[in-house]
């Protein structure tokens, strides 16, 4: 048993990696693995420095394959153990994730998203979006929480554990290289006194209790022998996934409520919207967020629902519409017009939004 | 919503980033909102430094912000690059015994000071980025000058336990940045 750290609400300022490794030691978690990439390297760090006092683990492998498959390893064998990385480490890992999704293995992964494609920049994107989700050669049964800052971080590395260990599918924390790195204060807690209990981790692997007499087998398949077979499983999974779906899909509106103007934005990118939109509405211009917390998987009928509600919609991300992608795919018949502001690989700022929008309203007056 | 944006930005080594920690740390201690961005590149020294600090009454939104209030430009090449971060209400400030180049842009008010000089003159070139603090400090008035202190201590304690005499020199630094400042603003 690891020890805990945070006993009694404690405030920091910390950066978010910092907060990252304070999170899953709060949650319990046992064994970190990973590889170093930037601007995910202060997680091990951090989880390092604090081994003395936590007594929990880490190995570092000799690269990102290895440390996906070490975390598999840990978790088959009961361990509460995840990994963080970046970019092309991300890239490198989707072997491991995409067994995870097989072996319905709970992995747990914050993923610092940095530019690409490829090496690219250190600093920071919304580019892995997609490959967060969707990587790997599978159908994406992922569950993806896009934090927004560092109490996010905190809340949603504890929930993350858990959300893995109870529904059974690789659950990520999509964050940032900003998110990573940048400071500012963050409250921190023991879960235990937010009501908040962690999921066993029990072992599959040397499991307790003898086979056929105590407990079944645990039949961990990788492999399948008949094409019908593979798709008999998968739609247990999908079946699984749309019910896991309505438990977890978590999403935030912010004065969406009689905004004419729609802002869809997720991460850290929603808190520039935010600092748009209240400048906006001080000049009277109905403009309001819908963040999805969960990109994967979405909260599907309130973002209908809002985008009904709303008469323009404007995608912005620092990605060329990664996200946009996956939420029009969930619109489909909705016949809002949209606008786009993307900018891959940059931070998106609240002077960007508000002179986006302020285009959008000018030009929406010139067709009436 | 009063909020301070700040951008400093010098040459890696200039200890840039070590400020503008001293400098949200004292934030943070005098109950502030904070939200603090080191740009970082791939290389591990040599490379324009540039830190984005926002220091405010409420909770800070965006992380990157387009224009500073205050944009401090410690050589050639951040002048170069924070051009893009100045508009007519920015304070901009840059060491004159550094920068070959003097910045030109609309902007609210051009602060040169020979920082640089002044610490290899009168105190150590050890405690450059200390000067610069006291400009920071002085310019944007958005916190006391304890927390300032109680910060640094944070910092150097250990370094101060040592050699109490780094102590006096940094505080000497800071108050000299000050004075820089609120000398030029008289002119």
């Amino acid at each position: 048993m690891v020890k805990k750290l945070i006993e009694k609400d404690t405030k920091m300022f910390l950066t978010g990696n910092e907060v990252i490794a304070y999170a899953a030691n709060a949650a319990q978690a046992e064994f970190m693995y990973g590889y170093p990439i930037t601007p995910q390297n202060e997680i091990m760090h951090t989880w390092c420095k604090l081994l003395p006092k936590t007594e929990a683990g880490f190995l570092q492998t000799e690269d990102e394959i290895s440390a996906g498959f070490s975390t598999i390893g840990g978790i088959l064998a009961g361990k509460r153990a995840f990994t963080a990385t970046a970019g092309p480490g991300n890239v490198i890992m989707q072997d491991a994730m995409s067994m995870a999704e097989m072996m319905r293995i709970p992995f747990v992964c914050a993923v610092m998203q940095r530019g690409g494609p490829s090496t690219a920049t250190v600093i920071y994107a919304q580019q892995e979006t997609n490959l967060t989700c969707f990587g790997g050669n599978g159908e994406g049964f992922r569950i993806v929480y896009s934090t927004s800052g560092h109490q996010d971080l905190y809340d949603y590395v504890i929930k993350a554990f858990n959300t893995a260990w109870k529904y059974r599918f690789p659950t990520f924390i999509l964050a940032d290289g900003y998110q990573g790195k940048m400071r500012e204060p963050v409250m921190m807690y023991d879960p235990a006194t937010r009501g908040i209990t962690m999921e066993p981790t029990p072992a599959q692997l040397r499991a307790v209790g003898k086979i056929g007499v105590d407990r079944d087998a645990n039949h961990l398949r990788n492999t399948f022998n008949l094409e019908e077979e593979l798709m008999e499983h998968l739609e247990g999974y999908q079946k699984d996934f749309d019910e896991m779906a309505k438990e977890v899909a978590e999403y935030e509106e912010y004065r969406a409520e009689d905004a004419e103007i729609l802002i869809i934005a997720h991460g850290i990118v929603a808190r520039s919207a935010k600092t748009a939109i209240d400048a906006l509405r001080e000049k009277g211009i109905k403009v309001g967020l819908f963040r999805p917390i969960t990109i994967r998987p979405l909260a599907v009928e309130p973002l209908r629902n809002a985008v009904k509600r709303s008469k323009q919609i404007l995608f912005t991300e620092s990605a060329n519409g990664q996200l946009a992608r996956i939420v029009l795919e969930k619109i489909y018949g909705l016949t809002t017009p949209y606008s786009t502001l993307y900018k891959m690989g940059v931070g998106v700022t609240g002077d960007d939004l508000i002179n986006k929008v302020q285009e959008m309203i000018s030009s929406s007056q010139v067709v009436a | 919503m009063t909020r301070t944006k700040i951008v400093l930005a010098g040459e890696g080594g200039q200890g840039v980033q070590s400020v503008a920690k001293i400098l949200v740390e004292a934030g943070y201690e005098a109950n502030k909102e904070i939200l603090y961005i080191p740009n970082f590149g791939v290389e591990q020294r040599g490379g324009v430094s540039i830190a984005f600090c926002q220091i405010g009454d409420e909770k800070i939104g965006e992380p990157r912000f387009s224009k500073g209030d205050i944009v401090i430009m410690l050589s050639d090449r951040a002048i170069e690059r924070c051009q893009t971060y100045i508009d007519k209400n920015t304070v901009v400030i840059y060491d004159t015994s550094v920068c070959h180049t003097k910045p030109t842009a609309e902007c609210k008010e051009i602060i040169g000071i020979p920082a640089n000089q002044i610490a290899h003159d009168e105190l150590s070139v050890r405690v450059f980025n200390i000067i610069i603090l006291g400009v920071i400090i002085e310019a944007t008035k958005v916190m006391p000058i304890d927390y300032v202190k109680s910060a640094m201590e944070h910092a150097l304690g250990k370094k101060f336990d040592k050699k109490p005499e780094l102590r006096e020199l940094n505080y000497k630094a800071l108050e000299c940045g000050m004075k820089l400042v609120a000398k030029s603003q008289c002119v």
